[in-house]
């Protein structure tokens, strides 16, 4: 059993060691980091100013990041009650027994195995397009006028717009294979008891399916709260304010931008502290809404 | 029981070793000091013509040499190719190997920490100002070098100066040269009966009404350009070290600021933006391919960006941005470039710098110049005619505009600025004097 201990041991060294070096070095790094004055992410320790809560004043101070953190929000929230539910929504139906499950399902789910930068694309450059967009093709067939569907004040939801076309797809799945997974025999006793469909939906799945609705919102939080690629490719020159979110904030700040020679690792490293931070209190309030266990099937 | 310990440890030995392998980076050549000087300090450029000629043993000048190149281009790119055709040649000439990595555009992320660790490369290239105002410490002394070869006299002064003014000496050597302005078709204007280019804010508007009046939009303009745009018009009135300072303190109101937000307000007003603008990019300057636009304020990319998205052959021309009234600024123009830079550590500097002249200089920059249409960094070599014009523009430009520098000379607050601007062009403000309160309550 000894013997046994020690191959253990030897087993999991590899694992434990890459986990320390590629996981919990640079974590502690960047929170270390994110109370130093320090210009490159890889400048040495002797490079180092302590800065105290300097980078963090900086950033909260700082009206960009402050957009960025509400921009964030707004793609968590709203961005999340629409995926979350029409991801519901598609999957309910689709188990419902519906004619071309596979077809709709398959469909629904398409844009998630299309590059994320081909679909910002198709939807920038055709669905939004001010002269020959789709959008606009059919709000001249209602007689109305163009519409400038990326123009500053439209931006951001048509971003998100494109972004939540992108996810339904992925969230869809995981609620499917949550709603498969309950036995048939709560729906057939339910509908022999008289339940009709939204009963059933709201008394049997909704319950059931605590622990996935769990596991998406911390998915849905994890995609919001890294939100990048959709903010530079509605944004293809240089950040803009319509469409900036902190990781963005981030990488302009650590990086430098467009004719922006200035460099702040520190300032960097506080707002990843920062977005943990979040999605950490997230996960923990979701832990305490959806308890899970207390339903068994 | 022995055999599987001893085979547990192997194993775990195994994995571990191919973890580090994985994880290490080479060693940085034989650390010489940044201030390692050049194997050979003789005529810089001159040497890798000249250098087919044998060395004293009977070898070529460089045998047994490797260079390693970090290029910002992909292999896939039309640079790349050059690139190659002129490592290969050098090769031949000199015996030096040129490894070349494609990097990318993100180049730029990794040449810090790369530079810092003093990864074993030789070139590498980005955009100047970053060369400059970034990886400085990390870059060779090029001045000596560039003064054997007589540089600044087939090279483009403005940029060097600009170089020189950054760090205090040369780092850099230009391979991309980029100049910003006006850029027109040519057809559009002579359609329009315009038969001269505008130098004055009133010619402009002149030519703007006559191309508005022939059937064609006189200006496209995409969002994403709005501040690059609107930053011409401020350099004019005020002047690139006055807008520095408005960024940064505030006090828009009552400068001269009023005066540039409300001639671009009285050009939206008078219809002379092209339908649309401001779009999304790069819808607006493909008007002007698609014949719907005829003027669009850019940098010189923009030339091959329109030909190559609408499939057209526009029939260029480039004018210096106009002058206005009692402007503080009248003849800055824009100019920029990507440049090669040899890193302080280089144990070859000489010889990287030689095959960076080949690159830049004579055959192998016009071969550039042509295929990826871009402005030859030799000034002895010809633009292609989609860029015509440019050479002249960037060797007769003393100091040159940056880009935005002075809106962005404010990190905090240069979105805000830039969202600002798009909001100018889309309208959204009644007059200049509205505009610069909105910027002045930003602070």
């Amino acid at each position: 059993m000894k013997k046994n201990k020690a191959m253990i041991f030897w087993f999991s060294l590899p694992s434990l060691l890459c986990l320390l070096i590629m996981f919990v070095y640079p974590v502690c790094r960047t929170v270390l980091m994110s109370f130093f004055k320090v210009e490159s992410v890889t400048a040495g320790l002797s490079d180092w100013g302590f800065y105290g809560i300097g980078n963090y004043s900086k950033i909260f101070g700082s009206q960009t990041f402050r957009t960025a953190m509400g921009n964030m929000l707004l793609i968590w929230l709203v961005g999340g009650v629409i995926t979350l539910v029409l991801a519901m929504l598609m999957a309910v139906v689709i188990t419902s027994g519906i004619r071309g499950k596979k077809f709709f399902r398959a469909a629904i789910y398409m844009p998630n195995i299309i590059s994320a930068v081909a679909l910002a694309t198709m939807w920038i450059q055709y669905i939004f397009n001010y002269d020959y967009g789709l959008l606009n093709e059919m709000v001249k067939v209602f007689g109305g006028d163009k519409i400038k569907w990326l123009g500053s004040d439209m931006k951001f939801w048509s971003m998100v717009a494109a972004f939540i076309f992108g996810s339904v797809g992925y969230y869809m799945l995981i609620y499917i294979s949550g709603i498969e997974g309950i036995p048939l025999d709560f729906f057939e006793a339910a509908t022999l008891d008289g339940a009709g469909k939204v009963k059933q939906f709201t008394h049997i799945t909704l319950p059931l399916l605590k622990g996935v609705i769990k596991t998406s919102i911390t998915f849905w939080s994890i995609n919001a709260t890294t939100f990048f690629l959709w903010t530079k490719m509605f944004s293809p020159i240089d950040t803009e304010e319509a469409t900036i979110v902190p990781v963005v904030y981030l990488y302009d700040t650590v990086f430098g931008g467009k004719g922006i020679v200035t460099r702040d690792a520190g300032a960097g490293a506080a707002v990843g502290v920062v977005l943990t931070v979040i999605i950490i209190i997230v996960y923990v309030i979701t832990q305490k809404l959806f308890k899970s266990g207390d339903l068994e099937y | 029981m022995k055999k599987k310990k001893i085979f547990s440890l192997l194993m775990a030995s195994a994995l571990c070793l191919s973890v580090l392998a994985g994880c290490g980076s080479e060693p940085a050549g034989s650390s010489q000091s940044g201030s390692t000087q050049p194997s050979n300090t003789q005529s810089g450029g001159s040497q890798a013509e000249a250098s087919g000629t044998t060395q004293g043993g009977g070898g070529k000048q460089y045998e047994g040499v490797e260079l390693t190149m970090w290029s910002m281009w992909t292999s896939a790119e039309p640079q790349a190719q050059v690139i190659q055709e002129a490592a290969a040649a050098f090769e031949e000439q000199t015996g030096a190997k040129v490894n070349i990595e494609w990097k990318g555009r993100d180049i730029n992320q990794v040449l810090s920490a790369s530079l810092e660790a003093k990864d074993k490369f030789d070139i590498f290239e980005d955009d100047y100002q970053r060369i400059a105002n970034v990886y400085a410490e990390y870059t060779y002394d090029l001045t000596d070098m560039a003064k054997a070869v007589d540089y600044d006299s087939f090279s483009y002064p403005c940029l060097n100066n600009q170089v020189i003014a950054w760090t205090g000496n040369l780092n850099s050597i230009v391979e991309q040269p980029q100049v910003g302005g006006v850029f027109y078709d040519k057809d559009a204007f002579e359609k329009a009966g315009v038969t001269a280019e505008p130098k004055t804010w009133k010619e402009f508007l002149d030519v703007c009404q006559k191309l508005k009046d022939s059937g064609v939009g006189p200006i496209a303009q995409d969002g994403a350009y709005c501040d690059f745009a609107f930053y011409h018009q401020l350099v004019r009135h005020l002047g690139e070290d006055k807008i520095t300072e408005l960024a940064l303190n505030g006090g828009w109101s009552g400068t001269e600021a009023e005066t540039a937000a409300q001639e671009i307000i009285d050009l939206i007003n008078a219809g002379y933006f092209v339908d649309g603008a401001p779009d999304e990019f790069p819808s607006s300057e493909n008007k002007i391919g698609f014949g719907m636009a005829a003027m669009i304020v850019c940098a010189n990319y923009v030339t091959a960006e329109v030909n190559g998205n609408t499939g057209t052959e526009v029939n260029w021309g480039l004018f210096n941005y106009p002058a206005v009234e009692n402007g503080a600024e009248n003849t800055a123009a824009y100019a920029g470039a990507n440049s090669l830079a040899i890193t302080s550590y280089s144990e070859n500097a000489q010889a990287a710098f030689d095959f960076i002249m080949l690159l830049t200089t004579g055959e192998f920059d016009q071969k550039m110049a042509d295929t990826a249409k871009q402005i030859p960094a030799d000034n002895r070599n010809t633009a292609p005619a989609i860029l015509n014009g440019t050479v002249e523009t960037l060797l007769a430009a003393e100091v040159p505009m940056t880009w935005c520098a002075g809106l962005h000379a404010n990190d905090d607050l240069k979105t805000s600025f830039k969202s600002m601007c798009v909001e100018l062009f889309e309208g959204k403000y009644a007059s200049g004097a509205d505009f610069c309160k909105a910027l002045d309550a930003l602070y």
